[in-house]
C-alpha cells in the first residue's frame, strides 16, 4: 500500500501540490481523476520518483521511498508515461525484454524469457511479437509498452494518461488488461484517467484532485456521485446505473455551467 | 515605452548615430573622408533596407519566424558562385565579368534558386516547415565545405578577394555600385507597394488567404522574386548577413507590437540600418579593425537567437 | 546487405586503402616485403588505415549515442555544435600554448566539446518542441554561433585562412608518430558496447530509463563524455569530418532496428567502410593530389543526409 503524507510540490512561487494526503490500497486499481491542472500527473510523478517533493513523505508498505536505491525501486514500481515520440525501431519482443533490465541488465536468463513470454501472452500480443513498434498503430504500441511494464514484474504499476489518443477499442482493451492485472496477478495499479466513465467502471478506488489538493477519495461509489462530480468538474452530472456498469452523462448539462 | 514617443526616440537615435558616424573624428574633411563615409552610409542604408524587407516578407510568406532567405541557402548559393569564379578565373574574375556582369549573374542565379525554393516551400502538400529549414541549413553546410576547399586552393591574394565577398564589409563600395543597388531596391519597393495589404492577408496562412479570395500562388511567386532581387543586392553590395535577418525581423515584430506590414517593414529596415551603423562604429572605434562587421553581427545575432530559443519554451 | 556482406566489404576496402597512394603499391610488392614497400607501409599506409578505421568507427558510434541521448534521428557531432566547439578549443589552445603539443590540444578540445554538448542537451530538454525536426536545426544554428565565435577569435589574430586548413578533415597528415591519439577511440567504443543496452533505454526517454532503474543523468553525462573524447581525438589528429555519425546509424537503423547491443557492430563497420570509401575516392579523384576527407565527406555525406531528410519527410 502506498501512503502519501503532507505532500507538497512547489516550483518557485507556483504551488502545484499543497498538503496532499492519500492512500492507494494494495492489489487494487486506483484512478486519479480531476480537471486539468489539478496536479494528478505531478502526484503520479512524485510516486514514480521522477520528481522530488518540496515537502512530505511517500511510504510504500511502510518504507520511505526516498531511501530506496534507484535499482531496487525499479523492481517495486514501473511507470508508463505518455508514448515517446521518438519511436525506436525495436520489435515488440525486444521492447518487452527491456522490461527485465532491472533484473538482468541486458543479459536474459531463462526466468527472464519466461517473464517476457508471460507478459506478451497476457496481453495477447503473440501475433505481433516480431513486428517493429514504430510500424504499429498507436493502440498496439501502447499495448506493447504496457507489456514491457508487466514484464518488469513490479508490485506496483503507475500509468500517466494511458488512454490518450487511443481509439475506443484499444482504450477498452487497456482498461480490461489493467483490471486483469489486479484481479489475477494481484498488482497495484494507479492510473491518471481523464475519462470519468472508464475510471468509474474499472477502478476499485478513486482519488479525485482539484487545484493541487485532494478533493475526495474512497471506493468508487463514494466518489462517483452527482454532487461530488459536479463540485469536482464544475459540470452538471447525471449518473445512470445500469446492469453493465454506470454511465456518467455530462454531455448535456442542464441549466448553467 | 509608449508607442509614438518610443518610435520617435528610435528614429532620432538612428539619425544621431548616422551623424556621429559621418562627422566624428573626421576633421570635417569634405574632400575625402566625408564623401567616403557618405558612400559607406549609403551602402548601409541600401543594404539595411534590402535585408529588412527581404527577411520580413520571406517570413510572412513562409509562415514562420525562424526562416529567412539567408538560412534557406540563398547566400550560400551566392558564395558558391563567387568561389567558383575565383577558383576558375583567379584574380582576373574581377576584370572579366566586371562589376555589373557579376551582379547580373548573381541576380539571375538568385531568381533561379528562388523558383526552386518556391516549389519546396509551397508545394501542394501541407509540408512541415521544419524540413525546408533543415534542408536549407544542410545545403549551406555542404556548400560551405566546398567554399572552404576553394579557400585552401587559392593564393593569399585571391583569398583576400574572396574574403571581400565572404564577409560583410562596407569598405569596398563605390558610387557606381551604390547607385545601381539603390535603383534596384527602389524599383522593388515601388513594385511591391501595392502588395502591402495582400501581405497582411498572406500572413494568415494559405488556407485563410485563399478563403479570403487572394491568389496565393501568384502573389507568393511574385513576392519571392522580389525577395530574390533584394537578397542579390544585399549580398553582392555588402556580403552575406546570415542570422541578421532573423534578428531584425523578430525585433521589428516586438517593437511594432503588431503584425501589420505597414508598421513592421519600415521598422525592420531601420533596425537593420541601425545594426550596421552600430557594428561599423564598433569595428572602427572599439575593436580598431581587429574584427569585421560581418563577424560581429553574426556573433551577436546568433547568440541573441539562441537566447531567444531558450526563452520561448514552445517553438512551432 | 547480408550479414556477411558488410565485413567483406570492409575487408576489401582496407586492402584497397593500403594499395592506393602516391607510391603505387601493388599487392605483389606488398607480398614481397621489399624495404621501400615496408617503409611506406609502416610509416604511412598502416597508420593511415588505422586512423581511417578508428575515425569511422568512432564517429559512427558517437552519432548513435547522441541520437539516443537527444532522442532525435538527425543529431551527430556536426549538428549539435560539438564539432565547432572542438575546433574552437583547438584554436584557443594553439594561440594560448602553441608549443603544447597534441595532449594540450586534445584536452582543450575535449573540454569545449563536452561543455558545448551538455549545454545543447540542456537547451533541447528545456524546449517543448512540438516539431522535432527543429532539434538538428537548433544544433546547426548553435554550431554556427560557435563557428562565428571561432571566426571572431581567428580573424583578430590573423589565423583565419590557416585555421580553415588545420581544421578541415584531412588524412594526408597521418604519419607514424603523429596520429596515435586516435587510438583513444578504442576504449570509447568498448565502453559504448558495454553500455549498449543502457543507451538503447536512454532512447526511450528519461521517464522510462528511471522506471527501469537507470540513472538518467549519469548515463547522459557518460554518453556525452564518450562522444566528446572521440570528437576531440578525431579533430586533433585528422580534422573535422561531418555527417558520418548521422548517415551510418540511420541507414543501419532502417535495416536492422535500434537494439544497440545487436546493431553496434554494423554501425561500427559501416562507419569505417564509409570513411574508407570516401578516402579512397579522395585519393583517386585528382590523383596524385588528394581531396581532403572533410570535403568528400561533406559533399557525399551531406547529399546522403539530404536524401534521408527528404525520405523521412515523405
Amino acid at each position: 500500500m502506498i501512503a502519501v503524507t503532507a505532500l507538497q510540490k512547489r516550483y518557485g512561487s507556483r504551488t502545484v501540490l499543497s498538503d496532499v494526503h492519500a492512500e492507494f490500497p494494495k492489489g487494487r486499481l486506483t484512478s486519479l481523476i480531476g480537471p486539468n491542472g489539478a496536479g494528478k500527473s505531478t502526484l503520479l510523478m512524485l510516486i514514480a520518483r521522477l520528481l522530488e517533493p518540496t515537502r512530505g513523505t511517500i511510504l510504500m508498505d511502510g518504507a520511505d521511498i526516498a531511501r530506496i536505491p534507484v535499482g531496487d525501486y525499479a523492481r517495486c514500481v514501473a511507470t508508463l508515461r505518455q508514448r515517446p515520440d521518438f519511436n525506436l525501431r525495436l520489435t515488440v519482443e525486444e521492447l518487452v525484454s527491456f522490461g527485465r533490465f532491472p533484473y538482468s541488465r541486458g543479459r536474459l536468463t531463462a526466468a527472464d524469457r519466461r517473464a517476457v513470454d508471460g507478459a506478451i501472452a497476457f496481453l495477447s500480443l503473440e501475433p505481433l511479437r516480431g513486428a517493429l513498434i514504430d510500424e504499429l498503430s498507436g493502440g498496439q504500441r501502447q499495448m506493447a509498452f504496457l507489456a514491457m511494464t508487466i514484464a518488469q514484474e513490479t508490485g506496483c504499476l503507475l500509468l500517466d494518461e494511458p488512454l490518450n489518443n487511443l481509439d475506443m477499442k484499444h482504450a477498452v482493451q487497456i482498461m480490461q488488461a489493467l483490471r486483469m492485472l489486479c484481479d489475477t496477478l494481484d498488482r497495484t495499479v494507479i492510473a491518471v484517467i481523464h475519462d470519468i466513465n472508464f475510471a468509474a467502471n474499472y477502478s476499485d478506488h478513486i482519488v479525485a484532485m482539484k487545484d493541487g489538493a485532494v478533493h475526495s477519495a474512497g471506493p468508487v461509489p463514494a466518489v462517483v456521485t452527482e454532487e461530488g462530480l459536479r463540485d469536482l468538474y464544475d459540470l452538471d452530472f447525471e449518473i445512470l446505473q445500469r446492469q453493465r456498469g454506470c454511465l456518467c452523462n455530462y454531455f448535456t448539462p442542464q441549466g448553467e455551467t | 515605452m509608449s508607442g509614438r514617443a518610443g518610435l520617435l526616440a528610435f528614429w532620432t537615435g538612428l539619425a544621431a548615430m548616422a551623424a556621429a558616424f559621418l562627422l566624428f573624428d573626421s576633421g570635417l574633411d569634405f574632400n575625402y573622408i566625408i564623401p567616403r563615409r557618405l558612400a559607406k552610409l549609403a551602402a548601409m542604408v541600401i543594404g539595411g533596407i534590402a535585408v529588412g524587407l527581404s527577411s520580413i516578407v520571406f517570413q510572412t510568406l513562409a509562415g514562420n519566424r525562424v526562416l529567412t532567405p539567408a538560412v534557406m541557402g540563398y547566400e550560400a548559393v551566392y558564395l558558391l558562385l563567387q568561389s567558383l569564379l575565383v577558383l576558375m578565373l583567379g584574380t582576373s574574375s574581377l576584370v572579366l565579368l566586371g562589376d555589373y556582369g557579376n551582379f547580373l549573374v548573381s541576380i539571375l542565379l538568385m531568381l533561379a534558386y528562388s523558383l526552386a525554393v518556391h516549389r519546396w516551400l509551397f508545394s501542394d502538400r501541407q509540408a512541415d516547415i521544419g524540413y525546408p529549414l533543415l534542408i536549407g541549413l544542410v545545403l549551406t553546410l555542404i556548400i560551405g565545405t566546398f567554399t572552404q576547399f576553394v579557400q585552401l586552393r587559392i593564393s593569399p591574394g585571391e583569398f583576400a578577394i574572396f574574403q571581400g565577398f565572404a564577409l560583410v564589409s562596407f569598405d569596398r563600395v563605390e558610387w557606381g555600385r551604390i547607385l545601381w543597388s539603390g535603383g534596384l531596391v527602389a524599383a522593388v519597393c515601388v513594385a511591391g507597394r501595392p502588395s502591402l495589404p495582400v501581405l497582411d492577408v498572406l500572413a494568415l496562412g494559405r488556407d485563410q488567404a485563399v478563403s479570403l479570395g487572394v491568389d496565393h500562388h501568384r502573389h507568393v511567386r511574385f513576392l519571392l522574386a522580389l525577395v530574390a532581387v533584394l537578397v542579390a543586392v544585399s549580398t553582392s553590395l555588402i556580403g552575406p548577413t546570415a542570422f541578421m535577418g532573423i534578428f531584425v525581423a523578430n525585433l521589428a515584430y516586438a517593437c511594432a507590437r503588431s503584425g501589420r506590414h505597414r508598421l513592421t517593414l519600415p521598422l525592420g529596415c531601420a533596425i537593420a540600418v541601425g545594426m550596421f551603423l552600430a557594428a561599423q562604429l564598433a569595428v572602427e572605434h572599439v575593436f580598431n579593425y581587429r574584427t569585421t562587421v560581418g563577424i560581429l553581427i553574426n556573433l551577436v545575432c546568433g547568440a541573441w537567437f539562441l537566447a531567444l530559443t531558450l526563452r520561448f519554451r514552445d517553438i512551432a | 546487405m547480408s550479414r556477411a556482406g558488410l565485413p567483406l566489404l570492409f575487408a576489401a576496402l582496407c586492402v584497397v586503402s593500403l594499395t592506393v597512394g602516391v607510391n603505387r603499391l601493388s599487392l605483389a610488392q606488398l607480398a614481397s616485403f621489399s624495404d621501400a614497400a615496408w617503409l611506406t607501409l609502416t610509416a604511412s599506409r598502416l597508420p593511415r588505415l588505422a586512423a581511417l578505421v578508428l575515425t569511422g568507427v568512432g564517429l559512427a558510434v558517437c552519432g548513435v549515442i547522441l541520437q539516443h541521448v537527444v532522442r532525435n534521428r538527425f543529431v551527430e557531432p556536426a549538428t549539435t555544435g560539438g564539432l565547432e566547439a572542438a575546433k574552437l578549443g583547438i584554436l584557443i589552445s594553439l594561440s594560448v600554448s602553441p608549443a603544447g603539443g597534441a595532449a594540450v590540444r586534445m584536452a582543450l578540445a575535449l573540454a569545449f566539446c563536452l561543455v558545448a554538448s551538455l549545454v545543447y542537451v540542456a537547451i533541447i530538454a528545456r524546449l517543448r518542441l512540438r516539431n522535432t525536426i527543429l532539434v538538428p536545426v537548433i544544433g546547426l544554428m548553435y554550431g554556427s554561433v560557435l563557428g562565428a565565435l571561432a571566426e571572431f577569435y581567428a580573424y583578430g589574430r590573423n589565423m583565419l585562412q590557416s585555421m580553415q586548413g588545420w581544421l578541415l578533415g584531412d588524412f594526408s597528415k597521418i604519419v607514424q608518430g603523429n596520429y596515435e591519439i586516435v587510438w583513444l577511440i578504442l576504449p570509447v567504443v568498448g565502453a559504448a558496447y558495454l553500455f549498449a543496452h543502457r543507451f538503447t533505454v536512454l532512447g526511450m526517454g528519461s521517464d522510462m530509463a528511471t522506471s527501469l532503474g537507470i540513472s538518467y543523468r549519469a548515463m547522459v553525462t557518460l554518453g556525452l563524455l564518450l562522444v566528446s573524447t572521440t570528437v576531440a581525438a578525431t579533430v586533433v589528429a585528422v580534422g573535422a569530418i561531418p555527417f558520418v555519425g548521422l548517415v551510418v546509424p540511420n541507414v543501419v537503423a532502417l535495416r536492422q532496428g535500434d537494439n544497440l547491443a545487436r546493431t553496434l557492430p554494423s554501425v561500427a563497420l559501416g562507419g569505417a567502410s564509409l570513411v574508407l570509401a570516401c578516402d579512397i575516392l579522395g585519393r583517386l579523384l585528382i590523383y596524385p593530389f588528394e581531396v581532403p576527407i572533410g570535403l568528400t565527406m561533406g559533399g557525399i555525406g551531406g547529399l546522403l543526409f539530404l536524401l534521408l531528410i527528404v525520405r523521412s519527410g515523405r
